[in-house]
C-alpha cells in the first residue's frame, strides 16, 4: 500500500473533520475510523465523502458502500486507488 | 435568502414559573415552521416515506436572546441552506412581531435515510428534483452532494 497515499488521507481526515489534537502518526494505517477506533460518527462521514470527491473525484454513494471503504485508512487508500478518476492525479502518483 | 414565516401566539401553558416562555417550546415552534415550510413542497415526512426515504434529525442547536411572555405574537422564519453535502440544514429565527427583536435563534440537521436504514451519502437523482421547487423558492440551488 502507498505509503504517502495513507499519509495523504490520514491528513486529509485531520483537516476535513478539524481533529485538531490528533496528528497523521496518530492514526493507525489499519486502525477502525468509526466507533471505537478513530471515534468518526455518520456525520464525519458525510464531510469524509464530500472531501473526498473533491480531491480524488470518487463517489460513496451510502453507508452501505461506506462501511466498507471506511473500515480503516488502509481500506480507504485501496477504493481511492481502484476508483480515482481525478487523473490519478494523487493515487496513481502514489501508486 | 429567502424565509418562510409562521406566525405564534404564546399560549398560557408555554410560559414557565418566572413568566417566559420554557426554552423548550422554541424547538417545537421551529417544528412548526418547518413543516409549514415541507408542506408547501409536498416534502413532509410521509412525502419522503412515500419516496423510499427518512430524515431523522442528527443536530440540533438553539441561542436565546429575548424573552417572550403570554400572549405575544411571535414569527418564526425558517430557511435551509444549500446542500454541500447529503443532509439538510434548516436556519430559524423567532422574532417578536410587536417591536421585531429576536428572542431565539436555531440550526437544525436532518440526513438522508432509506427506509432499510441505509444513510445516504449523494442526495439522490429523484430526491434533488424533488427538492429543487423548494430551493427555488428560497433562491438556492440543489447541488450534487
Amino acid at each position: 500500500m502507498p505509503e504517502d497515499l495513507i499519509l495523504e488521507l490520514k491528513k486529509l481526515i485531520i483537516q476535513t473533520l478539524k481533529l485538531e489534537e490528533i496528528t497523521p502518526e496518530n492514526i493507525e494505517d489499519d486502525g477502525a475510523l468509526f466507533g471505537d477506533g478513530l471515534g468518526l460518527d455518520s456525520i464525519d462521514a458525510l464531510e469524509l465523502v464530500v472531501a473526498l470527491e473533491k480531491v480524488y473525484r470518487v463517489v460513496i454513494p451510502d453507508s452501505a458502500v461506506g462501511e466498507r471503504v471506511f473500515r480503516s485508512v488502509k481500506t480507504l487508500a485501496q477504493f481511492v486507488m481502484e476508483n480515482s478518476s481525478a487523473g490519478g492525479v494523487r493515487a496513481a502518483k502514489a501508486s | 435568502m429567502k424565509y418562510d414565516e409562521t406566525e405564534i401566539r404564546v399560549r398560557f401553558n408555554e410560559v414557565d414559573s418566572w413568566g417566559i416562555v420554557w426554552h423548550g417550546h422554541y424547538l417545537a415552534w421551529f417544528e412548526v415552521g418547518r413543516m409549514a415550510l415541507l408542506r408547501k413542497f409536498d416534502l413532509l415526512p410521509q412525502d419522503f416515506t412515500h419516496m423510499g426515504y427518512r430524515a431523522p434529525v442528527v443536530d440540533l442547536k438553539c441561542t436565546f436572546k429575548e424573552p417572550a411572555a403570554v400572549d405575544e405574537e411571535v414569527l418564526i422564519r425558517t430557511t435551509v441552506l444549500q446542500p454541500t453535502k447529503a443532509a439538510l440544514t434548516f436556519h430559524f429565527r423567532a422574532l417578536r412581531k410587536r417591536d421585531g427583536k429576536l428572542l431565539a435563534a436555531g440550526e437544525e440537521t436532518q440526513v438522508l435515510l432509506t427506509l432499510d436504514g441505509r444513510m445516504l451519502y449523494v442526495i439522490p437523482e429523484d430526491l434533488q428534483r424533488k427538492l429543487q421547487p423548494l430551493f427555488d423558492y428560497l433562491g438556492e440551488s440543489v447541488s450534487a452532494a
